[in-house]
């Protein structure tokens, strides 16, 4: 892993630089807030409630967690195999695996200050005197950002397979899309080995069953690093099929 | 410090190399030169590890390329054709980025970082973003940050193309600096740029080694030698200017190049410029001289000949260019051994049949009006006949 700190720092400052991190996390930031008070205000002033929503009940959430992270690593690999920087690094002192996974720890990295925000507005409530339980706070945000690096490694994928950043995060999109609505086609088709399949990767399910009431469960934690890690050897493959083509 | 044997690399059916085998010793500067296409920059992608061989064995300071990868890439400084830098960064955190790659002491860094901006001509553009440089500039940057960690083997591809002729003699001047201390391997369609710098070159064309030498022993090998040019007025002499011409030491044979008008022409085949020998024979024999040049074939006519695929020895009649070069290898003066002139054998002088020459008169009552003017004067036309009145 040579060189692994030296791209994630590139990287995280790359998209800071840009203009595309400061307006996604202005969108999302603005949204979540709103929304945020609008659950407070329907559950009543139940914050563990509004919590709940706000990571991982909610369709904005899903929503957010489909698009952000495509947008994020749409142009991480494929902009660079389209400049030749790909070549640079490729032939700078650092292994394939490096350059992958520095990418992918900046991109999760900024959905993580992204997600993040919760503890804003579980830090105000408590403030303002609120009871805030602040495991399940926490246990939330992991599992938000968990969710997050499944989504960052399909992304980072299509981004190694095509020269064209946009083509790279439209495909990440519909694959995540597959793989957040898989129960409900599953449900819609009643085919058996969808229903089977869906139950194995139900990630929505793995997500509101447990991080949002508090739970770190070991088995879904591992779910979402062996998927995340997945994509992200199918990502070095693709790299390493690149200069074989 | 390079080794590459019977490399061969496809892309699909097309055999971008083939069966390339060459070495580059320590310290070694080599010109990599070929048409578009040849397969230069495949062949540098290679030994940097960026692409695998199809086949064969590529070592780079005794490391195997695709099983040391890193060690190899430790030790390489690679400049891509086409200059791959951060273009949102400043110039000076682009070689910041560069030396945490390359796992530089921060101290070390910091020294080494000022110092190849110098080197480069950058260091006052430092603060600047990379993305607002210019190209030659930008190119400059590329050289620092392939620069930067002091490699052993530097590898650049094509490292002046795209800049103006002014920035080319800074990068080439540059490169020259660089041979002192590193193994150089340089690509370039551009021929004078190689010749300027490399002792060594290596033609390749169509994925092979079309030629692998120094660039003497290729103009010696490849195109018949070159040669000094001598025109001058024989009067009755002519017959034995040849003999004589070709008497003088280090001449191996005199081509009889016929008449233009009264000037009798001979080109003294020959390694080394003999302008001073062929001039002082000249002067003992009191021919009046019109033309003495020293002619050597370039790099770029040996290199045409591989490119269009000609066979003959090249016509080397044109371009004195690399006069200059030729004269630092010039032996001590040899004395002209007049006496052996006669004993040279006439069929050395091998006239050859002499062309047809034209000449263009300048003389606005040669030959009068009958002459067809839409023609040059040629010395077969028939004897003009009494001009008009004489100019005064």
């Amino acid at each position: 892993m040579r060189g692994f700190g030296a791209i994630y720092r590139r990287e995280l400052a790359a998209l800071f630089l840009g203009p595309l991190a400061w307006t996604l996390l202005c969108i999302a930031l603005l949204l979540n807030g709103y929304l945020f008070l609008i659950y407070l205000r329907g559950s009543g002033g139940d914050v563990d409630l509004a919590l709940r929503f706000s990571l991982g009940e909610s369709f904005v959430f899903w929503a957010l967690c489909v698009l952000f992270p495509p947008l994020l690593t749409m142009r991480m690999l494929s902009e660079e195999s389209r400049t030749g920087m790909l070549e640079y690094l490729l032939t700078a002192p650092v292994s394939d695996v490096a350059v992958i996974c520095g990418k992918f720890a900046a991109a999760l990295s900024f959905m993580g200050i992204l997600w993040g925000s919760v503890f804003v507005y579980a830090g105000v409530l408590a403030w303002q005197g609120a009871p805030i339980d602040w495991g399940v706070v926490c246990a939330s945000w992991l599992g938000a950002v968990l969710c997050s690096a499944l989504f960052c490694g399909t992304g980072l994928w299509t981004s190694s397979l095509t020269g064209t950043p946009v083509v790279a995060a439209f495909a990440a999109v519909v694959i995540n899309l597959v793989i957040v609505l898989l129960p409900l086609l599953a449900g819609l088709s009643g085919v058996t080995a969808l229903a089977i399949a869906s139950e194995t990767v139900d990630v929505p399910s793995h997500l509101r069953s447990a991080f949002v009431f508090g739970v770190i469960d070991t088995a879904y934690v591992v779910f979402f690093l062996a998927w995340s890690a997945f994509f992200l050897f199918l990502s070095t493959r693709a790299l390493e099929a690149r200069r074989w083509r | 410090m390079i080794s590459v044997s019977h490399l061969t690399r496809t892309y699909g059916s097309v055999k971008a190399l083939d069966d390339v085998s060459f070495e580059v010793a320590k310290g070694e500067v080599v010109g990599l030169l070929g048409p578009n296409g040849a397969g230069k920059t495949t062949a540098m992608r290679i030994l940097t590890g960026f692409l695998p061989a199809t086949s064969g064995a590529v070592s780079v300071a005794g490391f195997d390329v695709m099983n040391r990868s890193l060690e190899v890439r430790r030790r390489i400084g690679y400049l891509p054709e086409s200059v791959p830098l951060y273009r949102e960064l400043r110039v000076e955190e682009m070689l910041g980025f560069h030396s945490r790659l390359h796992r530089m002491p921060r101290a070390l860094a910091r020294q080494r970082i000022p110092e190849v901006l110098e080197l480069v001509g950058v260091r006052e553009r430092s603060r600047d973003l990379v993305g607002n440089l210019s190209r030659g500039l930008r190119q400059r940057v590329g050289l620092a940050v392939a620069l930067l960690p002091d490699p052993e083997v530097l590898i650049l591809d094509e490292p002046t193309s795209g800049l103006d002729p002014l920035q080319r003699i800074e990068v080439r001047s540059i490169l020259l600096d660089l041979a002192q201390k590193h193994t150089v391997l340089v690509s370039s369609h551009i021929l004078p740029e190689i010749e300027a710098v490399c002792p060594r070159v290596i033609i390749v064309h169509k994925g092979r080694i079309a030629a692998d030498g120094t660039r003497g022993e290729l103009v010696a090998r490849l195109a018949g030698g070159s040669h000094v040019r001598i025109e001058a007025v024989l009067g009755k002499d002519a017959g034995s200017a040849a003999r004589l011409l070709g008497s003088i030491a280090g001449v191996s044979s005199v081509r009889d190049c016929g008449k233009a008008g009264i000037h009798q022409q001979f080109e003294l085949v020959c390694e080394t410029d003999l302008r001073e020998e062929a001039g002082a024979l000249a002067s003992m024999r009191g021919w009046a001289l019109r033309e003495l040049s020293w002619r050597a074939p370039t790099l770029e006519q040996i290199f045409a000949r591989f490119a269009i695929g000609q066979d003959e020895p090249l016509p080397v009649a044109a371009a004195p260019a690399a006069a200059p070069a030729a004269v630092h290898t010039a032996p001590e003066r040899v004395e002209i051994d007049l006496g052996r002139a006669t004993a040279v054998p006439a069929s050395k002088a091998a006239p050859a049949p002499a062309p047809e020459k034209q000449i263009y008169s300048l003389n606005p009552f040669d030959r009068g009006a009958q002459r067809d003017l839409s023609r040059p004067v040629s010395k077969d036309d028939p004897p003009a006949p009494p001009a008009g009145p004489k100019p005064d």
